[in-house]
């Protein structure tokens, strides 16, 4: 029943991603905004499937990879629709929708059911220290689709071949500050989600620190992040550099929930 | 019927236009002498620099087109056959179609250009404040006027840039949020150079610098673009500070080399930089565009965007015609069920003459009944007519509705005879009493 909720509003969001892409691209507003409303019912439907599963399960659905896969698509895709309705950005339609059903999807294919361990995972910390990192990792989202959509765009100035990209992208220097936007509010919560996962991690196993990757690349990430941080604060760099490294770290984060699924 | 009158950039040559053209103070007198030249009961008048228009209205059976050419050789005197060869003709919905067209900058010289709507809106003030227009002329207007914004915004037919200037300051709003405030150096003071940096003035650049290599020619070039001049070995330092740069001088090598500016882009640490080469031969080394940050475009770049910009306006426009036709099979529709209008009195009154002339040769058989019964059988004849008439009537603004109104018109007219002249009371009762009969038959 869950799992068949799940592929409406995946049917949806698919629905959503070809309707607003089509619509960004050609300047067709009815489309790009029919496409929104789609994504807002598959938002909606994907909500429902996660309290459902919660439900069932009584518990927190964060604890697997698979599952945190699963909030982390509908985190990203609740942050591209507040872009596209609060902010009126509305380029982010062309990688954040596509990213979350890949997220969503994944989720759905590796589905697994919970470890015996995860009994802990109903705990208040562990709560906590999941949505925290969900949240951060959906904020560096934002700002490496902000910084793939920069890098295009760039690109399209530099070959001065398409003047269709050109034109249907938000302009260089909307993209270079969104991502760094989205960065100032995904780092924070990036660096939250290390600590807690460690308090957890000492609570549960009684080591602050464990060699593995779901504990190795989000510090990478985060060190990738902070050099970042450095380099736009203290020397005020900017453009196709920052956004290269907005991108790789956020591969990195990606790269744990290699560590979380079995 | 619609007539429509004129001549554009394609049909005829600028002296002629410039003869043909009327000054919009003189519209109104124009306008009345117009309607009284031609039979014609409205009329609007759309003269710009590169076309001029004549659109009447004239009742059923009239054809205005040959004396709305003789009232133009007249009114602007040209010599008839000079006139005739250069003018362009369309009737009823072809004269709403180009009309159509025109509106959305679908017949202008660069396809899609913006200005056109407002001369059309303006044409169309003139003639209405002078009264010149009526029902059809309105609605066929502010239909048109309506759809050629609907078109414009949906398809994107005015949306690219198409001259060159123009194609620089499109490109500078796809680099930077907003041009207000920005700054700019332009370096030279070439012809090309001054109109691009007007466009980025008009943008909102407020910040100009203004170097040449004779300090005195920058001064006045400064002065009238709100700028300042500088003097020639300066503009080094001014490239890792301004947002964009324009070139334009007459030298015959570059005179902004990869060294210079790689220098500016370490200091920039990846704030873009915009410059825009409009020498030929070129200002700027080519290989200053590998820079980080540094978007290069040169006058053939800036033509390709142009070339690709009218490209993405014929698409555009292909739309545009497909969603015209609609308007156009709308705008008819409409048409033609104002044209049934005679069409329903005819039939209307014909019955009624029907009815009034069985009545009369009733009189004496009747003339036994009470005034009272005199009146209710009056009355039974009425309503019996007016429910007869009912469903003929509706059936035919439905058909209208689906745009068969003429064609169902015409059938209306054969079958009640309405064309033909109302036989006389006398001795010719029988053939609309077996039109009626025949009726009831079914």
């Amino acid at each position: 029943m869950a799992r068949a909720l799940l592929a409406v509003a995946l049917s949806v969001h698919l629905l959503g991603i070809a309707l607003a892409a089509i619509g960004e691209l050609t300047h067709r507003q009815p489309l790009a905004r029919a496409g929104a409303l789609a994504l807002a019912a598959a938002w909606l439907l994907e909500l429902s499937t996660l309290v459902a599963a919660g439900l069932a399960a009584s518990a927190f659905p964060l604890r697997t990879g698979p599952e945190y896969l699963l909030v982390l698509g509908w985190f990203v895709l609740t942050l591209h629709l507040a872009l596209w309705f609060r902010l009126r950005v509305r380029a982010a339609a062309l990688v954040l929708p596509p990213v979350s059903a890949l997220m969503i999807l994944a989720g759905v294919l590796l589905a697994e059911p919970p470890s015996p361990t995860s009994t802990l995972t109903t705990q208040g910390w562990f709560v906590f220290h999941t949505s925290i990192a969900t949240a951060g990792v959906a904020a560096l989202a934002v700002s490496f689709a902000m910084s793939l959509l920069f890098l295009i765009k760039e690109r399209a100035l530099k070959t001065k071949r398409s003047l269709r990209v050109l034109t249907a992208l938000p302009t260089l220097e909307a993209l270079d500050r969104l991502g760094f936007q989205a960065l100032l509010y995904g780092f924070p919560l990036l660096t939250l989600g290390i600590a807690t996962g460690m308090v957890y991690s000492a609570a549960v196993h009684d080591r602050l620190w464990i060699w593995g990757a779901k504990e190795v690349f989000p510090v990478i990430a985060w060190a990738v992040f902070a050099a970042l941080l450095w380099a736009r604060f203290a020397r005020g760099i900017q453009g196709r550099r920052s956004a290269i490294l907005a991108i790789a770290g956020f591969a990195f984060a990606l790269l744990t929930f290699v560590g979380m699924v079995r | 019927m619609l007539t429509l009158v004129g001549m554009n950039h394609n049909s005829a040559p600028l002296p002629l236009r410039e003869r043909a053209c009327f000054a919009e103070e003189d519209l109104p007198a124009v306008l009345s002498r117009l309607l009284a030249a031609t039979g014609a009961s409205e009329a609007m008048i759309l003269a710009t620099c590169n076309r001029v228009e004549i659109l009447a209205r004239a009742p059923e059976g009239v054809t205005p087109a040959e004396a709305i050419k003789a009232f133009l050789a007249r009114e602007r005197g040209i010599e008839p056959p000079t006139l005739d060869s250069h003018l362009y003709v369309r009737e009823g919905l072809h004269a709403a179609r180009h009309l159509f067209a025109v509106a959305c900058g679908l017949d202008s010289m660069i396809l899609g250009e913006p200005q056109i709507l407002g001369q059309v809106k303006r044409a169309y003030a003139i003639a209405r404040e002078n009264g010149a227009t009526g029902p059809v002329l309105d609605r066929l207007l502010q239909h048109g006027i309506a759809a050629a914004k609907r078109v414009r915004t949906t398809t994107g037919i005015s949306r690219h840039a198409v001259s060159i200037a123009y194609a620089a300051a499109t490109l500078a709003r796809t680099i930077f949020d907003d041009l207000s405030g920005r700054s700019a150096l332009l370096i030279g003071a070439g012809k090309m150079t001054q109109l691009a940096a007007r466009h980025l003035v008009s943008q909102g650049v407020s910040d100009l610098k203004v170097t040449n290599r004779t300090y005195s020619r920058a001064v006045p070039l400064a002065e009238s673009l709100g700028g300042a001049a500088i003097a020639w070995d300066a503009f080094a330092a001014e490239l890792s500070r301004v947002d964009i740069v324009l070139t334009g001088t007459a030298a015959a090598h570059p005179v902004v080399t990869k060294a210079l500016v790689r220098d500016a882009v370490r200091a920039r640490r990846g704030r873009p930089l915009f410059i825009v080469d409009i020498a030929v031969p070129r200002d700027v080394e080519p290989a200053v565009g590998e820079l980080d940050g540094v978007y290069l475009y040169d006058v053939d770049d800036l033509q390709g965007v142009v070339v690709a910009a009218m490209d993405e306006r014929r698409r555009a426009a292909e739309e545009a015609w497909r969603m015209l036709d609609v308007e156009v099979v709308a705008f008819d529709r409409w048409r033609q069920t104002v044209d049934l209008g005679p069409t329903i009195a005819a039939l209307s009154e014909r019955l009624h003459h029907m009815g009034e002339d069985e009545l009369e040769r009733f009189a004496r058989r009747l003339a036994s009944l009470t005034p009272e019964q005199r009146a209710i059988v009056r009355d039974l004849a009425r309503s019996l007519i007016q429910k007869v008439l009912h469903t003929p009537i509706v059936a035919l603004k439905s058909a209208a509705a689906r745009g068969e109104a003429s064609a169902r018109a015409a059938l209306y007219r054969e079958i009640f005879g309405l064309d033909e002249p109302r036989p006389d009371a006398e001795g010719a009762g029988s053939g609309p009493t077996h039109a009626i009969s025949g009726g009831k038959d079914e």
